[in-house]
C-alpha cells in the first residue's frame, strides 16, 4: 500500500517535471494505472520508457509496497 | 547452473514464436496480467506458449536480467523481447504488431 503522492514522488525523482496520473485499480492501493507523460521520453522506445519507470519504482515494488502497475507512458505532443 | 539456465532460455525463445514467461499455466492463470496476455494473443489466432517461471525462482531471476525488466508476463516474439501488452497494446494500435506476427510466422 502506498498513497498516490509517495507513488508520484518516486516518479517524478526519476522523470523530473513529468505529468503523473494514477489510477488505483483494485480499491486497495497496491495495483495501479500509471500514466506518465514527459518529454524526457523522446527518442526512447516504449521498452525503454517502461524501464525508466519500473526504475523508478524499484524500491516500491520490491518492498511489496506497490504489488502491479500497468503503465502508459508518453510525449507531451501524444506519441 | 546460470548457464543451464540460460541456454534453456534462448532454447526455449527459439523454439516458441510467441512465448510468454508468466504466472501459472494456460488452463491455470496465476495472475491477472498473464490472463490478460492470453487474451490479447487470442485475438490473433497464432499459436503462443506460456511457460510458468513460478516454480523457478532462480529462471525468473536470469529472465529479469536478461530483459532488464522487473515484472511479469515477459513476452518474446520471434526470439525478440517485446515488455507486456502495456507495450504491446500501442504497438498493435499503431499497426505494427501484425506485420511482427506475420513475419514470424511466414514459414509456418
Amino acid at each position: 500500500m502506498i498513497t498516490t503522492d509517495t507513488l508520484t514522488d518516486y516518479i517524478r525523482r526519476a522523470i523530473p517535471g513529468a505529468a503523473v496520473s494514477v489510477t488505483d485499480r483494485t480499491g486497495t492501493m497496491d495495483h495501479f494505472s500509471i500514466r506518465v507523460v514527459s518529454d524526457l521520453f523522446k527518442g526512447r522506445n516504449l521498452l525503454d520508457r517502461h524501464r525508466l519507470i519500473y526504475n523508478a519504482l524499484d524500491q516500491p515494488m520490491k518492498d511489496g509496497r506497490i504489488h502491479a502497475v500497468e503503465i502508459k507512458a508518453e510525449t507531451t505532443d501524444g506519441s | 547452473m546460470a548457464d543451464r539456465i540460460m541456454q534453456e532460455i534462448e532454447d526455449e525463445i527459439k523454439k516458441h514464436k510467441i512465448l510468454i514467461y508468466g504466472k501459472g499455466t494456460k488452463a491455470m492463470p496465476m495472475c491477472g496480467f498473464t490472463r490478460e496476455t492470453m487474451q490479447f494473443f487470442d485475438r490473433f489466432g497464432y499459436p503462443y506458449e506460456i511457460i510458468d517461471v513460478l516454480p523457478n525462482p532462480a529462471k525468473r531471476e536470469a529472465l529479469t536480467k536478461m530483459t532488464n525488466w522487473p515484472t511479469l508476463p515477459k513476452v518474446f516474439i520471434n526470439g525478440q523481447f517485446y515488455g507486456d501488452t502495456d507495450v504491446l497494446e500501442p504497438m498493435e494500435k499503431k499497426g505494427e504488431l501484425e506485420p511482427l506476427l506475420k513475419e514470424a510466422f511466414k514459414n509456418g
